[in-house]
C-alpha cells in the first residue's frame, strides 16, 4: 500500500495533520496571541519579516502572521469536516438511490445536478452572504447543498458500474431486500471513491470560503482569505504580508488534492500511457543484384516493450514479392500478420517498438533512411487498406479531403486536379454518384462504400505496393467478394503488387501468387500458392487445410477449427512454437527450433514434414 | 422545435434567477428609499420616493413591474447613484468583464492546445510529466492566490505589467497600454482554465491516436505535425469543448474575484457594491444578463459542437 500510494501522498497527510493539530491545540501551544499588536509592546514592528524567532513575520498591525495563520485554519478545517459530512452523506444516498433505482428519479436528478454543478455557485454565495448575516451554521447549509450535487453524481457513476456486477444480481436472486443490497453491498463499494472525493470536495470548501472571505463577505473573525485580502495592499512593500498565507492555504488544498488523488488511484490505477519511440537495430542485408522485388523483407524482428513484458509478434520474417505478384500473409489471430504490415510502414499505436532486420520497398530502406525519404516511399509507393472500414476514414473530414490530401502532399497536384483524380478514383473503385461522395461525410456510406473509399486513398498516387490488411473481414458476406475482385482487377490493371493479409484459406486460394503462413509470430511455411495447397508441408499448414471442409467453398469463417490457442507471444516457448497442438509432436520439437527445409521456392520449419512422414508420427 | 425548447429553457432560467435575485435582495436589511431620502425625510417623503422608484407594493407585484419595464427595454434607476441607470452602470462594467474573460480563454486554448498535443506525443514524456503536475498543482490554486502569485511575480518583481489594472485605457485608444493591464487578470484565470483543458484534451488526444485512421495516415507518409493538426486535434476536441462550456460558471466566479484583486471596475465588483448596497435594479439585471450570457453560451457550445463532428449534426437535423 505504502508503495503504491508513493511519499507525495504521506507528506500531504502529514501537512495535514500538523495543520489540524496545530488548529486544535493552538491554545496549549507557545503560539502569539493572533489579534494582539504586537508592535505597540515592541514585541515586534510593523511589516517585520520573517526570522528564526518570528517565523512568518508580522503584519500591518505587528501582528503575528504565523499566529494568524493557524488561527484562520480553524474555520476552514470546521467548515470543510461539517459540509464534508453533510454533504457527503446526503449526497451519498442520493447518488446511491438514483443509481440503483434508476427511472424517474434517476432522471430528476441528474437534470438538477448538471444544472447546479454548471451554475455561477460564486455568484450565489455573495448573493446569499449579503442576505442573510454572514453565520457558520448559513454558511454550513449554504455549502452543503452547493457540495450534494458532486458527491451525487460520483455516487451514482460509481453504483451504476457496480449494480453491473454480478453478485448484485446474485442477491438480488437469493431474496434479498434492496434496502439490505443499498446497505450491505453498494455502500461499502462506494466508499473508497467517496472517500476520495470527500478530500477534493474538502479542498473545494476551503476553497469557496477563501473566496468570499476574499471579498470580505465571509464569517467574522480570522480567516485566511481575509488575510490574504488584506495583505494584498502591501504587497509592493511587504510581500510576505500576503504571500505566507497565500502558500499556507495553496499547500493545504494542495495536500488534500493529493490525498484524494491517491485514495482514487486505488480504487482505478493510473494510466501507464508508454511514449510512442520507434528503434532501429541490427545492419540492412544488402540486395543481391539483379534483384528487383518491389518489396523485400529479411529477418525483419519486431519487438514491442509493453507493460506487461517483452512482445515479439514479429520474429525473424523473410519474404520477397516481385512487382505485380500477390502476396498471401495467413494466420490465426494474434499471429502477428498485421504487425508485419505495421512493421512495413512503421505506424504503430502508442508503444515502444523494436524493429530489426531489413525492409525495402521498391530499393528503399523503410526502416534507415531519412525521414523525408521513408514518408516519401509511405506516400508515393505504398497503399495501405486495413480491416475494419468504419475506423479507417476520419469521421469528422469529408470523403473529398481524405482523398485528395496525400495527392496534395506527396503528388504536387493543385486542389482543383487533386479534386478531378479523386473523382476518377472513386469511379474506379466503383463508387456510384462519386460527385456526391466527395462532399459526404464517412458516416454517411455504407462499410463497403466505405472501403472501397479506403481503396482510392491507398491508390491515389498509383503506389507500386499495396498491403490489404484483411481487406473484407469487416464486411457482409456479400461484399467481400466484390472488393476482393475490384483490389485484383485493380492489382493487374496497374501492376501493382499486393500483400493480403487474411485468416481465409480461400481469399488465399482465389487471390494470391504466394503464400506465407504465420503462427505465433514466425513464418513457418512460405511458396507458391499452388504449390502450398497441393502439398502442404508443416503441421500447422496441414491442420488448417483440413479445418477447411471444402475448399472449393468460400468459407470465410475464422479459424478456430484447431484445438487450443497460440501461445503467449510474451516469452514463447523453446522449440516449436506449435508443438502444444500438433499432432505429430516428438520431444525433439519441444527443445529444438525448427530449422527452414525445403527449396528457395517451398520452405518450411519443421522438423517432420508432411512429405516425409505422410502419416502421423506417433 | 428543438430552438423553441431551448428559448423556452433560457426563458425559465432567467425568470427563476431573477426572481430568487428580488427574494434575497427584500431580505437584505436596510431601506434604499429611507437612505436616497436623507436624515431630514418625512415618512411621507420617504413613501413617495418609494412609489417613485418602484419600491412599493409585495414583492411579486414589484418584480411584475420590473419585467414589464424590461419588455420594454427599460432595466430600471440605480438606487445608490443619483440619476444613473442600472445600464449606465452595466455599460461601463460588463467590456471590462469581457474582455477578461474573452483573453483568459484565449491564452487558455492557445497554451493547452500545443501543450497537450506535445504530452499526448509522448506520454511520460518530459513535456507531458511537467504538465500534469502544473495542472495538477494549478488546480489546487484558488484565482486568489495563484492572482497573488502572478502579481508578485510579474508585476512588482518583475515589473512587466501594472500591478493594479485601474483606469485602463481604452483597447481602441492604447491598445498595448489596455492589454498590458488587463494580461495578468486573463492570465490568473486562464492558468486555471488551462489546467482542466490540458488534462482533458491529452486524455482523448492519446485516444484518438489509437485509432485505425491515425495509423493510416502515418501510412501514407504525413507528417507528424499533419497527422496531430488535421487529423487527430478536431476529433479529440469535443470533452475539452463541453469543459469550457460548463466551466464559465466558474469562470465568471473567477472573474468576480480577479477583478476585486487587480482593482478595477468589472461586473463582479459593480455586483457587489450593487448588492450591498441593495441596488435592486442593477442587481436584477447584472443577473439577467449573467444568466442570458450563460445559457448563449452553452447554446454556442452546441453549436460549435455540431460543427466539429458532423455526425452529430446528423442527429439533431
Ligand atoms: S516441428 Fe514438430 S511440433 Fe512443430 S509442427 Fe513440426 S512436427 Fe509439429
Amino acid at each position: 500500500m505504502r508503495k503504491r500510494l508513493g511519499i507525495l501522498f504521506w507528506i500531504a497527510v502529514l501537512w495535514i495533520v500538523l495543520v489540524v493539530f496545530l488548529a486544535i491545540f493552538r491554545d496549549s501551544l507557545p503560539i502569539a496571541d493572533p489579534v494582539a499588536r504586537l508592535a505597540r509592546s515592541g514585541e515586534c514592528e510593523r511589516f517585520e519579516r520573517p526570522s528564526w524567532s518570528r517565523w512568518f513575520g508580522c503584519d500591518n498591525a505587528g501582528r503575528d502572521i504565523f499566529a494568524r495563520s493557524v488561527e484562520g485554519a480553524r474555520p476552514a478545517l470546521v467548515l470543510g469536516v461539517v459540509v464534508t459530512g453533510i454533504a457527503g452523506t446526503i449526497g451519498t444516498l442520493v447518488g446511491v438511490i438514483s443509481g440503483y433505482i434508476r427511472g424517474l428519479f434517476d432522471t430528476v436528478m441528474t437534470t438538477i445536478v448538471d444544472i447546479s454543478l454548471a451554475f455561477p455557485a460564486l455568484v450565489l454565495l455573495i448573493a446569499v452572504s449579503v442576505a442573510f448575516e454572514p453565520s457558520l451554521r448559513v454558511f454550513v447549509i449554504v455549502f452543503s447543498i452547493l457540495g450534494i450535487p458532486g458527491y451525487a453524481r460520483i455516487v451514482r457513476g460509481a453504483t451504476f458500474a457496480l449494480a453491473e456486477r454480478e453478485f448484485v444480481d446474485a442477491s438480488e436472486s437469493m431474496g434479498a431486500t434492496r434496502a439490505r443490497i443499498v446497505r450491505r453491498e453498494l455502500l461499502p463499494n462506494v466508499a473508497l471513491p467517496v472517500l476520495s472525493f470527500a478530500f477534493i470536495g474538502f479542498a473545494l470548501v476551503i476553497i469557496a470560503e477563501g473566496g468570499l472571505a476574499f471579498l470580505n463577505l465571509s464569517l467574522d473573525g480570522i480567516t485566511w482569505g481575509k488575510e490574504i485580502s488584506e495583505g494584498r495592499h502591501f504587497i509592493v512593500d511587504h510581500p510576505h504580508v500576503s504571500l505566507i498565507p497565500s502558500t499556507v492555504m495553496f499547500l493545504t488544498i494542495l495536500a488534500f488534492n493529493l490525498v484524494g488523488d491517491g485514495l482514487r488511484s486505488l480504487v482505478a490505477p493510473r494510466e501507464v500511457a508508454t511514449a510512442r519511440r520507434l528503434h532501429i537495430e541490427g545492419t540492412p542485408e544488402p540486395r543481391s543484384e539483379g534483384d528487383d522485388a518491389v518489396l523485400r523483407i529479411v529477418d525483419l524482428s519486431t519487438k514491442l516493450h509493453t507493460p506487461g513484458g517483452l512482445v515479439e509478434p514479429v520474429d525473424q520474417v523473410s519474404l520477397s514479392l516481385a512487382p505485380g505478384e500477390a502476396l498471401g500473409i495467413v494466420g490465426e489471430s494474434g499471429s502477428g500478420k498485421t504487425m508485419i504490415l505495421r512493421s512495413i510502414v512503421g505506424a504503430f499505436p502508442l508503444a515502444d517498438v523494436t524493429r530489426a532486420g531489413t525492409v525495402e520497398v521498391d530499393g528503399v530502406d523503410m526502416l534507415r533512411s531519412a525521414d523525408t525519404v521513408s514518408r516519401r516511399t509511405l506516400g508515393t509507393n505504398i497503399g495501405m487498406v486495413s480491416q475494419n472500414p468504419l475506423t479507417a476514414l476520419n469521421p469528422v473530414r469529408r470523403v473529398g479531403d481524405q482523398v485528395i490530401e496525400p495527392m496534395i502532399v506527396h503528388g504536387d497536384l493543385s486542389r482543383a486536379d487533386a479534386r478531378e483524380r479523386a473523382l476518377e478514383l472513386l469511379q474506379q473503385v466503383g463508387i456510384p454518384a462519386a460527385e456526391r461522395c466527395l462532399r459526404e461525410y464517412p458516416h454517411q456510406l455504407s462499410g463497403g462504400m466505405r472501403q472501397r473509399v479506403t481503396i482510392a486513398i491507398a491508390l491515389a498516387n498509383e503506389p507500386k505496393l499495396l498491403l490489404a490488411d484483411e481487406p473484407t473481414s469487416a464486411l457482409d458476406v456479400t461484399v467481400q467478394d466484390q472488393i476482393l475482385r475490384l483490389l485484383d482487377g485493380l492489382r493487374r490493371e496497374r501492376g501493382m503488387g499486393m500483400v493480403l493479409v487474411t485468416h481465409d484459406l480461400a481469399v488465399v486460394k482465389g487471390f494470391t501468387d504466394n503464400v506465407a503462413i504465420v503462427y505465433a509470430g514466425q513464418v513457418v511455411e512460405y511458396g507458391p500458392t499452388a504449390e502450398i495447397f497441393a502439398n502442404p508441408q508443416h503441421r500447422y499448414t496441414v491442420a488448417l487445410m483440413n479445418s477447411m471442409p471444402d475448399l472449393n467453398l468460400p468459407s470465410h469463417s475464422e479459424l478456430t477449427t484447431i484445438e487450443g490457442a497460440p501461445p503467449s507471444l510474451i516469452d514463447p516457448p523453446s522449440g516449436c512454437r506449435f508443438a502444444e497442438r500438433c499432432p505429430a509432436v516428438q520431444d525433439k520439437c519441444r527443445t529444438d527450433d525448427p530449422v527452414r527445409a525445403g527449396t528457395d521456392v517451398h520452405s518450411y520449419s519443421c522438423w517432420f514434414p508432411m512429405s516425409e512422414h505422410p502419416v502421423e508420427v506417433s | 422545435m428543438a430552438f423553441l425548447r431551448r428559448l423556452g429553457r433560457l426563458v425559465l432560467v432567467v425568470f427563476v434567477v431573477t426572481f430568487f435575485t428580488f427574494y434575497i435582495l427584500d431580505r437584505i436589511p436596510g431601506d434604499p428609499a429611507e437612505r436616497l431620502a436623507g436624515v431630514s425625510a418625512t415618512p411621507e417623503g420617504i413613501e413617495e420616493l418609494r412609489e417613485e422608484l418602484g419600491l412599493s407594493g409585495s414583492l411579486p407585484e414589484r418584480y411584475g413591474s420590473w419585467v414589464g419595464d424590461i419588455v420594454r427595454g427599460d432595466l430600471g434607476d440605480s438606487l445608490i447613484y443619483d440619476g444613473i441607470s442600472a445600464w449606465d452602470r452595466i455599460r461601463g462594467a460588463l467590456p471590462k468583464t469581457l474582455e477578461t474573460l474573452v483573453l483568459a480563454e484565449l491564452m487558455a486554448f492557445g497554451l493547452a492546445v500545443p501543450l497537450a498535443i506535445r504530452s499526448a506525443q509522448r506520454p511520460g514524456g518530459l513535456v507531458d510529466r511537467w504538465s500534469s503536475a502544473t495542472a495538477f498543482g494549478l488546480l489546487a490554486l484558488p484565482s486568489f492566490v495563484l492572482g497573488i502569485y502572478l502579481m508578485f511575480l510579474f508585476a512588482v518583481i518583475l515589473g512587466w505589467f501594472p500591478v493594479l489594472s485601474k483606469d485602463l485605457p481604452g483597447f481602441t485608444d492604447d491598445p498595448v497600454g489596455n492589454l498590458k493591464g488587463y494580461f495578468l487578470p486573463s492570465l490568473t484565470l486562464a492558468l486555471n482554465l488551462l489546467a482542466v483543458y490540458v488534462r482533458l484534451l491529452r486524455t482523448d488526444l492519446i485516444e484518438t491516436l489509437q485509432q485505425d485512421y491515425v495509423m493510416l495516415a502515418q501510412a501514407r507518409g504525413l507528417s507528424t505535425r499533419r497527422v496531430m493538426w488535421r487529423h487527430v486535434l478536431r476529433p479529440s476536441s469535443l470533452n475539452t469543448v463541453t469543459a469550457a462550456g460548463l466551466n464559465v460558471g466558474g469562470l465568471i466566479g473567477g472573474a468576480f474575484i480577479v477583478e476585486v484583486l487587480f482593482a478595477y471596475q468589472g461586473m463582479g465588483r459593480v455586483f457587489i457594491e450593487s448588492i450591498i448596497g441593495k441596488d435592486y435594479f442593477v442587481v436584477a439585471s447584472m443577473v439577467t444578463i449573467i444568466a442570458v450570457g450563460y445559457v448563449m453560451i452553452n447554446f454556442l457550445v452546441d453549436i460549435l459542437y455540431s460543427v466539429l463532428d458532423p455526425r452529430i449534426r446528423r442527429l439533431s437535423a
